[in-house]
């Protein structure tokens, strides 16, 4: 029994202990935090100055105006560097690059790449992307095939921010990376590099595999090559069906009106992501000639198709909602609908209920042949709530007695 | 002759401090709001020579300040730069049409940055 009860002690005394040890550990370890926070701020107040100074023009090197720097000095340093780096270009992001290759701050993140750790590799591109410094690009394109996949991507973004063409063709081939999350985000950051991206992009095109180049044609779409538009044309009448319908998507994405009558021949594509992606880049487009093909899609078999040429008709202005308006006496059901769905998230079908109150009579009366039209295409969910709904009582009664069976015709 | 005052409105203290030294270097007053609604009540009190707004602030933002400036008889004559991260052409014609002097897209060039300052501070004066 007496022994039992020493046990007892003991424990609570070495639960106590632990808990005791835990306590202090917690409270240095915040107390230790917060101190060096308030010295990196201190730190920060003191050379913060000095950098702004150096990177707004004066004198020629950063180190001499700091003088010689140290642990947390040097973290503060790079920080204040880097934090500036967001949202300068010019001058003065050149000279907050040349200062942190002076202060070796890029030379440690490239040694911080090789870290047993995946999450301090990934930092140190992240940073590196930031400096910008074209030197590293070697060490950049080496870390596209780190096992890891967000090692490779802040890599692929930090081969993407240093404006060299000679990260381009590491990112082409992080195009061929088999996960398809990877591969977007690279083909997006490809688009940001500009025409020097998309050159580089169709002279290696062809060798690309399939997935890579899906992702390619994207690219060319939005890098702003003079030599995509040819090339896309040409992809209009590729064999894999994917391909067709992403260049005539990069086609509408340049928006130059001549591509019109080459997209519009995929219009009439056997599959039908090549339709739908032909009528959106129509619509981008914006050329009357146009109008008539994309009205006759609006009574296409698949869903996307008319709902893409009917938005792309109400991106037109005046003359696509024309169309829209003419397709309501479609005898095509899928067009009449496809019509009706877009005039009503135009606007266009609650101005005609609010004509139904117009004190000039012409005016009413062109509402009431609007509104019939929409009750006569068998769509009028959005009307029968104005019916019960509105607040002007003429309105309602006047949507209630059309809304009646055999009203509409009448 | 006095310095020109200038007001700078930005949430982001990193970047009001950078404009304010690379400004203050060259001899110019510097007044810093950390948010719409300061930006607008400093514009009132401190009536500065030019203003340089960014748009995605607190509680108001910069289109917000911009077009209260405006209608306000005793605000509208301070030229506004808006400074901001939206390039979207919609925005940069929502800036001018709401009477901004100048739209500066971030990241900006400070050079640059100063020259236009200057510009419109001239203008104003002349």
């Amino acid at each position: 029994m007496g022994s039992t009860s020493e046990l007892l002690v003991q424990a609570l005394w070495g639960i106590g202990g632990v808990l005791a040890f835990l306590f202090l550990f917690i409270v240095i370890n915040k107390a230790t935090r917060e101190l060096k926070e308030r010295r990196a701020l201190a730190l920060r107040q003191e050379l913060e100055p000095k950098i702004l100074a150096y990177v707004n023009g004066k004198g020629e090197r950063l180190g001499p105006q700091l003088g010689h720097l140290r642990g947390l000095e040097r973290a503060v340093a790079e920080e204040v560097l880097l934090d500036n780096a967001r949202f300068l270009k010019g001058t003065a992001r050149s000279r907050i690059t040349a200062a942190c290759e002076e202060l070796g701050f890029v030379q440690n993140r490239v040694v911080q790449l090789r870290h047993r750790r995946w999450w301090k590799r990934a930092e140190a591109a992240e940073k590196l992307g930031t400096m910008k410094s074209p030197k590293t690009a070697a060490e950049l394109i080496a870390l596209m095939r780190d096992p890891v996949p967000d090692v490779r991507m802040r890599g692929a973004r930090a081969l993407g921010q240093l404006d060299t063409r000679t990260s381009i063709r590491p990112l082409l081939e992080a195009l061929q990376d088999p996960n398809r999350w990877s591969v977007l985000r690279v083909a997006e950051i490809l688009a940001g590099m500009g025409p020097a991206a998309g050159d580089e992009l169709v002279d290696a095109f062809h060798v690309l595999p399939l997935k890579a180049r899906i992702a390619a044609v994207d690219c060319l779409g939005r890098a702003k090559s003079v030599r995509a538009p040819a090339m896309l044309i040409g992809l209009l009448s590729d064999p894999d069906r994917d391909i067709r319908a992403r260049a005539a998507h990069a086609l509408g994405l340049i928006g130059d009106p001549n591509f019109t009558p080459d997209v519009l021949k995929t219009l009439k594509d056997d599959a039908w992501p090549v339709r739908a992606m032909a009528a959106k880049a129509l619509g981008r487009l914006g050329r009357a000639e146009a109008v008539g093909p994309l009205a006759e899609a609006l009574g296409d078999k698949e869903w996307w198709v008319r709902i893409n040429a009917a938005e792309a008709l109400r991106s037109m202005g005046e003359k696509g909602l024309a169309a829209l308006m003419d397709a309501l006496s479609s005898e095509d059901r899928f067009a009449r609908h496809a019509a009706v769905a877009t005039l009503e998230g135009a606007g266009v079908l609650d101005q005609y209920v609010e004509k139904l109150a117009s004190p000039d009579a012409t005016e009413q009366e062109k509402a009431l042949a609007f509104i019939r039209k929409i009750v006569a295409s068998e769509r009028t969910d959005s009307l029968s709530q104005s019916a019960t709904r509105h607040a002007q009582e003429k309105v309602r009664e006047q949507l209630g007695r059309i809304l009646k069976p055999g009203e509409a015709k009448t | 002759m006095n310095p020109s005052r200038i007001l700078v409105a930005d949430d982001d203290p990193t970047i009001r401090r950078f404009i304010a030294t690379l400004l203050a270097d060259r001899g110019y007053e510097i007044h810093e709001a950390p948010d719409g609604e300061q930006a607008y009540r400093m514009a009132e009190m401190v009536k500065p020579d030019l203003m340089l707004l960014d748009l995605i602030m607190p509680f108001r933002d910069g289109f917000d300040v911009l077009s209260e400036l405006k209608s306000q008889d005793t605000t509208r004559r301070i030229p506004i730069i808006i400074m901001s991260v939206k390039d979207r052409e919609e925005e940069i014609v929502k800036g001018f049409t709401l009477g901004a002097e100048d739209y500066v897209v971030k990241p900006f060039n400070s050079l640059e940055l100063v020259s236009r300052v200057r510009k419109i501070l001239e203008r104003s004066r002349s």
